[in-house]
């Protein structure tokens, strides 16, 4: 971390703690129902050996919430339900998100780019699945005070706290920066989610095919990153901002980097041997349910993923 | 890098130096656990270059099968690569190569021909230069230090400018100069893109069509950190070429060309893309086949495009004397 980095996350570690604290007491609440159930069938499944299909499910869900942020932003629409049923798992509904009007007709095009991309990945793990993929899971990606992406830039300290009388919000489809701010909370999660799972896939086709979606992955990532670093300072402190919340949220390790400063930009989030980043299955989970406790549901995905791979990890 | 401010060559030198050392010790430490240490890799490093590697005293040094590829080899293969995209990135930024301690190892160590420091007009572009330039040291220092006494030396690289030079010979043949024309990537900012451009999607490629080959499950993840930072890059330089692409047509148009010459070079597969789509009012910064999946290129293509020759031959292009290890030959297209 920079000292610019470090600097700011002094700065918001009040604030972190505070809307922690909070997102821990609404985590709580919110599993408290589905924690019990949640728990007993989780044990027997962690004790048995994860197979390559339950990795590409696990990844499958990602590529579910990815899809329908983008398919939303871009064409108005969730996926096409076709493509979201699956005899594994309950099915649910992607809701809340709804089309940008792009000014930078160049950012109309990456976010058409990409959503084309993220569609293409949702079929392909489903063709490879076949009769073994999970159906979409109930997936948030709306604007709601008390939705995921509002809980996300909060945490983040984008926005402040919500009350009745004068609710906060984030909107990820108000305009282009918002968007790429919404696309940044994903993309490098990606990245790091296939390459963490990348030695757990036993077959060699499949693990070829998840390095390709690897790949593009951490081409988006290149380019929501590109994007935000040349929109300038407070872009840059935004995106970094959220950085450090997805790395609060992962437990103790630093793996997630901002954009950097104006003289020494950091578009890849590498370690000191230039390689990018592991998450752990556990490790994503705490962030797309945007929790860092163990459960099995929140966030993004209010009623979990579907498939064996499901709970978050116990962060300290 | 983040974790390196650039403040001047000796500092990142000096720091590159203590990462590389404890590179070593964090994967010496991960690789025991898997394969038995580092002297199996030392052991089984390449041999087919009438060079003879370091003994090392491996308990049960497993013999290789003629014609089979072990995970020393592919790691070479790309630290080959890796020589190839640090001196490029180096003398465009900082003017100079890689330091003299960073090239030895097995084969026949060669010299840098060309390559200068460019002069940035936009600030941004100096910035991502000099990011992706720490990376690219970052993982040549990785790499050695992951092969430890198996490592191959750098061999001789040419990244020249001039009329008899690689880059020249390579945009010729992509018609973004004409037969006679020179094309110089440390001209001005443009040129630098178009020339990290030819290499960077070959690097994904190239990764992405190792991954299968690996059998130790540390390096597997290792270089799929090294595919996404590569991904990561190649996003980068063609974003900047699209966008930048607005006002200057050409570029958009030159990275297509190079595009079309990578593929005409390793194949009749189409397994490149330009940063335009078919429609014209469209990007396309990812390279992609139908599945959104990236492609992958075989070590046989990827030596097509660095030796600039679909025939198989062993050198030749921005490698005159060839890579060094035992994967060195390239394709017959």
């Amino acid at each position: 971390m920079t000292d610019t980095d470090l600097l700011i996350e002094t700065m918001d570690n009040r604030v972190r703690r505070r809307n922690d604290r909070r997102d821990m007491f609404k985590m709580v609440l919110g599993a408290a129902a589905v924690g019990a159930g949640a728990f007993a069938f989780a044990s027997p499944a962690a004790a048995q050996t994860v197979t390559d299909a339950d990795v590409l499910n696990f990844a499958l869900n990602l590529e579910y919430l990815e899809a329908n942020f983008y398919s939303y932003a871009v064409f108005g629409t969730p996926i096409d339900l076709a493509l979201t049923t699956g005899s594994v798992g309950t099915f649910g509904t992607a809701t809340g998100g709804r089309k940008v009007t792009f000014t930078d007709p160049v950012v109309a095009q990456y976010a058409k780019e990409i959503a084309n991309d993220e569609i293409a990945h949702v079929k392909f793990l489903r063709a490879a699945l076949a009769s073994a993929a999970v159906a979409q899971p109930r997936i948030d990606v709306g604007i709601d005070p008390n939705g995921a992406f509002s809980s996300a830039a909060r945490a983040a300290g984008l926005i402040g706290a919500t009350t009745a009388a004068s609710p906060t919000f984030f909107d990820p489809y108000a305009n282009d920066i918002n968007f790429l701010l919404g696309a940044f909370i994903f993309e490098d999660v990606g990245v790091t989610a296939y390459k963490g799972a990348s030695p757990l896939i036993a077959n060699k086709a499949y693990l070829e095919a998840a390095a390709g979606i690897l790949a593009v992955e951490a081409y988006h990532a290149s380019i929501v990153r590109t994007v935000l670093y040349a929109k300038g300072v407070d872009t840059r402190a935004a995106a970094t901002k959220i950085s450090d919340a997805r790395d609060s949220l992962d437990g103790g390790t630093d793996l997630d980097q901002g954009l950097g400063d104006a003289t020494t930009s950091n578009i890849v989030p590498l370690d000191s041997n230039g390689l990018a980043y592991s998450r752990t299955t556990g490790q994503v989970l705490n962030i797309v349910y945007l929790t860092k406790a163990a459960v099995s549901a929140g966030g993004f995905f209010p009623n979990g993923l579907n498939g064996s791979i499901k709970t978050s990890t116990q962060q300290a | 890098m983040h974790t390196t401010p650039i403040l001047s060559e000796v500092l990142e030198r000096s720091a590159l130096r203590r990462e590389e050392r404890r590179g070593f010790l964090r994967m010496a430490g991960g690789a025991a656990a898997a394969v038995g240490g580092m002297s199996l890799l030392a052991a089984c490093g390449n041999d087919n270059n009438g060079t003879t590697p370091t003994p090392t005293p491996a308990p049960t040094p497993t013999p290789t099968p003629t014609g089979a590829i072990n995970d020393g080899d592919v790691l070479n293969f790309a630290l080959n690569l890796e020589y190839l995209e640090a001196q490029f990135y180096s003398f465009a930024v900082f003017g100079t190569g890689l330091a003299s301690t960073m090239l030895d190892g097995v084969g026949t160590q060669g010299s840098v021909t060309g390559g200068r420091k460019v002069t940035f007009t936009d600030p941004v572009v100096a910035a991502y230069a000099r990011e992706i330039a720490g990376d690219e040291i970052a993982h040549v220092a990785f790499l050695r230090a992951a092969l430890g006494n198996a490592k191959v030396a750098m061999p001789a690289i040419n990244i020249d400018g001039g009329a008899t030079g690689a880059f020249t010979v390579a945009a010729r043949a992509a018609k973004v100069v004409g037969a006679t024309g020179t094309f110089d990537p440390y001209a001005s900012d443009e040129n630098f893109l178009l020339g990290a451009f030819i290499f960077e999607d070959v690097g994904v490629t190239a990764y992405k069509g190792a991954s299968p080959l690996l059998t130790n499950k540390t390096y597997l993840e290792a270089a799929a950190g090294i595919l996404a930072a590569e991904a990561y890059h190649a996003g980068l330089v063609r974003t900047v070429l699209y966008a930048k692409g607005m006002t200057t047509p050409a570029l958009r148009t030159n990275a297509g060309l190079i595009s079309d010459a990578r593929d005409s070079l390793d194949g009749s597969t189409d397994d490149d893309q330009g940063i335009t789509s078919t429609d014209t009012t469209q990007s396309n910064i990812v390279p992609t086949d139908n599945d959104g999946i990236a492609y992958s290129r075989s070590t046989g293509a990827v030596l097509n495009i660095v030796y600039l020759n679909n025939a198989s031959v062993s050198m030749g292009g921005f490698f005159p004397a060839g890579v060094n290890g035992a994967i060195r030959t390239s394709a017959a297209n």
